[in-house]
């Protein structure tokens, strides 16, 4: 019972936090640019998959690879922004589409030139090892990477209350027609935001790539946890997408790590969001706003 | 005379605000009344309540009879309740004709009537409200005016008994008034039904209602003939405020 | 149910209600060149070159996913993101019931849209409940949470490989007449669906519709069932694409959902629609085929960077030709959808 209890609580702590840093992006593009960046998954793809292009093509370092992988992911962003964003934002349905057609065909690349037997393996364990909390074992860098997603999560939501670029972005995402008349900047705010989501998704990708599987189509499992999240807590409310962060943690530990089912802890997740749809439609959060 | 609409004390609250606060009327069948109050009172929502848009949070609708409080808007039109629109909602992607097919088809429960005869029937009802030539022009390419011509239209097409007419004047200059008021009046000779009418103006009440009820902060304060209600000191003060 | 045939027009009356079916040969003429056109393909393909049957096949079913689609995405007023969920449901359905209990093709026939229709009626409330961007999230998501529920269940759904060994619809020796026989069966599915959506949205239901797109509120207050129009829509659109799983599944004598239920395969059925002019049903047919016969070029021509290009290529089609290629013919040639009435002279 104890065991249960323990296990439990760490890793609704672990996971929760980790599911912080995968879907705070997500939720910020819908709340300030209100679109569904459908095509969310490609960044975990393309993180693992530039890098290792960098690192096997050129025979770069790590560390230099990532620095290159970091410009090409801020070019596609901005690419994105610029070439599907901007045109399409009033017909959403071209929008998702072609957001989706930049993941697929991103995935297909992948896949293409990095086939699953290649056998990609990214050395970015910073704290080795496992360590033993109560009667749970963990990896440590499982533990690294929920740490970080809490302080990047704190440095995010001090960013949005403390700083003037950060009064922006909220200040869109109250009213955009407002805002565009108090003077913002509303499109090079935009494009910030987006390069600004790839952050927590390129830590949470690194930090977790040397303990779990690392394939093309990773990405979707992660954007699928990004939606629910974000559904569960409101689009775009980032205190909304915390307590949805951990309640989806909470659920997927007790399925995976205490029921012992891992497999049932993607029903389980929707389940528990389509009861909360039912019940409350509009999430946990009050306002659709980013605060 | 047959009370047709009996509205026993409702509320409506949201969050701390209290639109509706325990107001009661009833009406007779035939009649004209109208509801009057400053901005704010409560009337589209008390009418909201009636015609079931908003859920009543207590008190009780009871109509021809039959307690229609927990009723679906769309049971309630087909019951014989309908109503029109301060800011006109038309379909604007459907053509004036279709607009009126839709009432005329599912706003009242009638066997043996088809596509193309709804369809002929809803040209009755255009050419009542003289919209007949428009027919075939979308919605949302009408004029004011003819919007609340199709309103009526299509109100009229669901064969109520009666009918909520929401601020017919607001925007319409003084010729197109007169054609409103009069096509009104038309209405309940033609159709016999009985009209609630919302209205800022109160020298259109004075000559079609024969009875008015005035609202004020969610609450009926006065009730009776128009000369009466016109002179009311509370009336007077709520529209004027206090001297 | 009585039939009436007066001059002009068919009357149906059955209970209280009263249908009317204008008959006008004048209209006639173009769906039935197309018709012809549509029925001739297969058998020139089946002289010519017979291979090219499969992705006949293909278009037809494609056109066939798409057509109930649209009426669900008219009918419920929302972009359901994961039609091929049902796709899953049918031939799963069909697939089980064929290896387990052994059943016929014409019975599995009447199993699948069962539950497809089952499952189309318990998730409908989802589009009452759900606004259009939260119903398109988790539309969306379906299908992937169904494609991890066969792994979960790999024994009974057999993972990755799928079922296979499932009896062939269609069996008469030669190869080649088999696929020409699949071709007519798809062909006569899709028109069938054809016919019934477009009656459908010709009809009463289709002002209905339109009205609860344009106004849910006011639909609502002049007497429209709103919930039971969206209802009845999405149940009958689910149950329609899954026969079509129901075909894949007789079709190739196997079934797999990590063929149809991922997202690549939502896409090739969105970009139909595309194509087709964004939910005009006889542009399904146009971007059915099109998308189809895109696809085997590009196969043939690039082998295995197909993957990378169809996408590509579907992209820019995207971005460029928004109306789609029949968005482009209707431009040219309008025609009307809802009838007005002419005054009779």
């Amino acid at each position: 019972m104890l065991v249960a209890i323990e296990t439990t609580l760490i890793y609704t702590f672990l996971l929760g936090s980790l599911y912080l840093l995968v879907s705070l992006g997500f939720s910020l593009i819908c709340g300030v640019l209100r679109i569904f960046h459908l095509g969310y998954a490609y960044i975990f793809t393309a993180t693992i998959y530039f890098t290792w292009m960098f690192m096997s093509l050129f025979h770069w370092g790590l560390v230099p690879s990532i620095a290159a992988m970091l410009v090409i992911q801020a070019g596609i962003a901005i690419a994105i922004y610029k070439g599907l964003i901007v045109r399409y934002i009033k017909q959403e349905e071209i929008l998702i589409l072609g957001l989706l057609f930049v993941a697929i065909i991103l995935e297909q690349g992948a896949l293409r030139f990095y086939p699953i037997q290649t056998g990609i393996y990214l050395e970015t364990t910073v704290v080795p090892g496992l360590s033993k909390i109560g009667h749970v074992t963990v990896s440590n860098q499982l533990i690294f990477a929920a740490i970080l997603g809490i302080v990047v999560t704190g440095l995010f939501v001090l960013f949005f209350l403390k700083t003037k670029l950060g009064l922006a972005v909220r200040a869109i995402s109250y009213d955009i027609y407002s805002a565009r008349l108090m003077g913002i900047q509303v499109e090079r705010v935009f494009m910030f935001i987006m390069v600004l989501v790839l952050i927590p998704v390129i830590l949470a990708t690194l930090a977790i790539a040397p303990i779990w599987a690392v394939e093309p189509s990773m990405g979707w499992g992660y954007m699928i946890i990004a939606i629910l999240v974000s559904v569960l807590g409101g689009l775009g409310n980032i205190k909304g997408t915390i307590i949805a962060s951990y309640i989806i943690g909470f659920c997927h530990s007790v399925v995976g790590f205490v029921i012992a089912q891992p497999q049932f802890m993607g029903l389980s997740a929707l389940i528990v969001v389509l009861i909360m749809l039912i019940v409350r439609p509009q999430g946990i959060a009050k306002s659709e706003t980013v605060w | 005379m047959v009370e047709i609409l009996k509205v026993t004390n409702v509320s409506k609250h949201f969050g701390g605000l209290t639109a509706v606060n325990g107001v009661s009327l009833s009406i007779n069948e035939g009649e004209t009344v109208g509801l009057m109050g400053p901005n704010g009172a409560g009337k589209t929502t008390l009418v909201n309540m009636i015609c079931g848009s908003l859920s009543v949070d207590s008190g009780k609708v009871e109509f021809m009879g039959k307690d229609i409080t927990r009723l679906p808007p769309w049971k309630r039109c087909k019951l014989g309740i309908c109503r029109t629109y301060q800011i006109p909602r038309p379909f604007p992607e459907l053509t004036t004709l279709a607009s009126v097919v839709v009432s005329a088809l599912y706003g009242k429960d009638r066997p043996n009537r088809s596509f193309e005869d709804a369809m002929t029937e809803a040209t009755h009802y255009l050419e009542f409200v003289g919209l007949f030539s428009k027919r075939n022009v979308l919605a949302r390419d009408l004029t004011l005016f003819e919007m609340r011509g199709l309103e009526l239209a299509r109100a009229l097409a669901t064969e109520p008994k009666l009918i909520f007419v929401d601020e017919v004047m607001a925007g319409l200059n003084p010729v197109e008034a007169e054609k409103a008021v009069r096509l009104i009046e038309r209405a309940k000779d033609q159709f016999g039904v009985t009209v609630l009418w919302i209205e800022h103006v109160m020298a259109v009440l004075m000559k079609a209602a024969e009875r008015v009820i005035v609202l004020h902060y969610g609450e009926k304060i006065a009730e009776g003939r128009p000369q009466e209600v016109a002179n009311n000191p509370m009336v007077i003060e709520s529209y004027l405020g206090k001297s | 149910m009585e039939l009436e045939v007066k001059r002009d027009r068919l009357v149906f009356r059955v209970g209280g209600g009263k249908w009317e079916w204008g008959i006008e040969p004048r209209y006639w003429r173009n769906p039935l060149i197309y018709v012809g056109i549509l029925i001739v393909v297969p058998v020139v393909v089946y002289f010519v070159y017979p291979p090219l049957l499969s992705t006949v096949i293909d278009a037809n079913l494609l056109a066939a996913i798409a057509i109930p689609l649209a009426l669900m995405t008219i009918g419920t007023g929302r972009m359901n993101f994961g039609p091929q969920f049902y796709i899953g449901i049918g031939g799963y359905a069909a697939a089980l019931l064929s290896i387990h209990f052994g059943l016929n093709p014409g019975l599995t026939l009447l199993a699948a849209p069962l539950a497809g229709l089952l499952f189309g009626f318990i998730m409908s409330p989802l589009s009452i409940i759900a606004g259009g961007l939260y119903y398109s999230l988790l539309t969306l998501l379906f299908p992937l949470l169904f494609l991890e529920v066969t792994f979960i269940f790999s024994d009974l759904f057999k993972g990755d490989t799928g079922l296979s060994g499932i009896a062939p619809l269609v069996s008469v020796g030669s190869f080649r007449l088999n696929l020409l026989i699949y071709a007519f069966i798809s062909l006569a599915i899709m028109l069938i669906y054809l016919f019934i959506v477009d009656k459908v949205l010709r009809s009463r239901y289709a002002v209905q519709m339109a009205a609860i797109n344009d106004d849910e509120e006011v639909a609502n207050s002049i007497g429209v069932n709103v919930n039971k129009v969206k209802v009845i829509s999405f149940t009958v659109a689910a149950g329609m694409i899954s026969v079509i799983g129901w075909f894949y599944a007789h079709y190739y004598g196997a079934f797999s959902g990590q063929t149809y239920l991922p997202l690549s395969f939502m896409l090739k059925v969105f970009m139909v629609t595309m194509i087709g002019g964004r939910m005009q049903i006889y542009g399904c047919i146009v971007g059915g085929y099109f998308i189809a016969f895109l696809e085997m070029i590009l196969i043939r021509t690039t082998g295995d960077m197909s993957p990378v290009l169809f996408p590509v290529i579907l992209l820019i089609l995207l971005l460029v030709l928004p109306e789609g290629l029949f968005g482009l013919y209707r431009k040219r040639h309008y025609r009307e959808y809802l009838p007005t009435l002419h005054v009779r002279r």
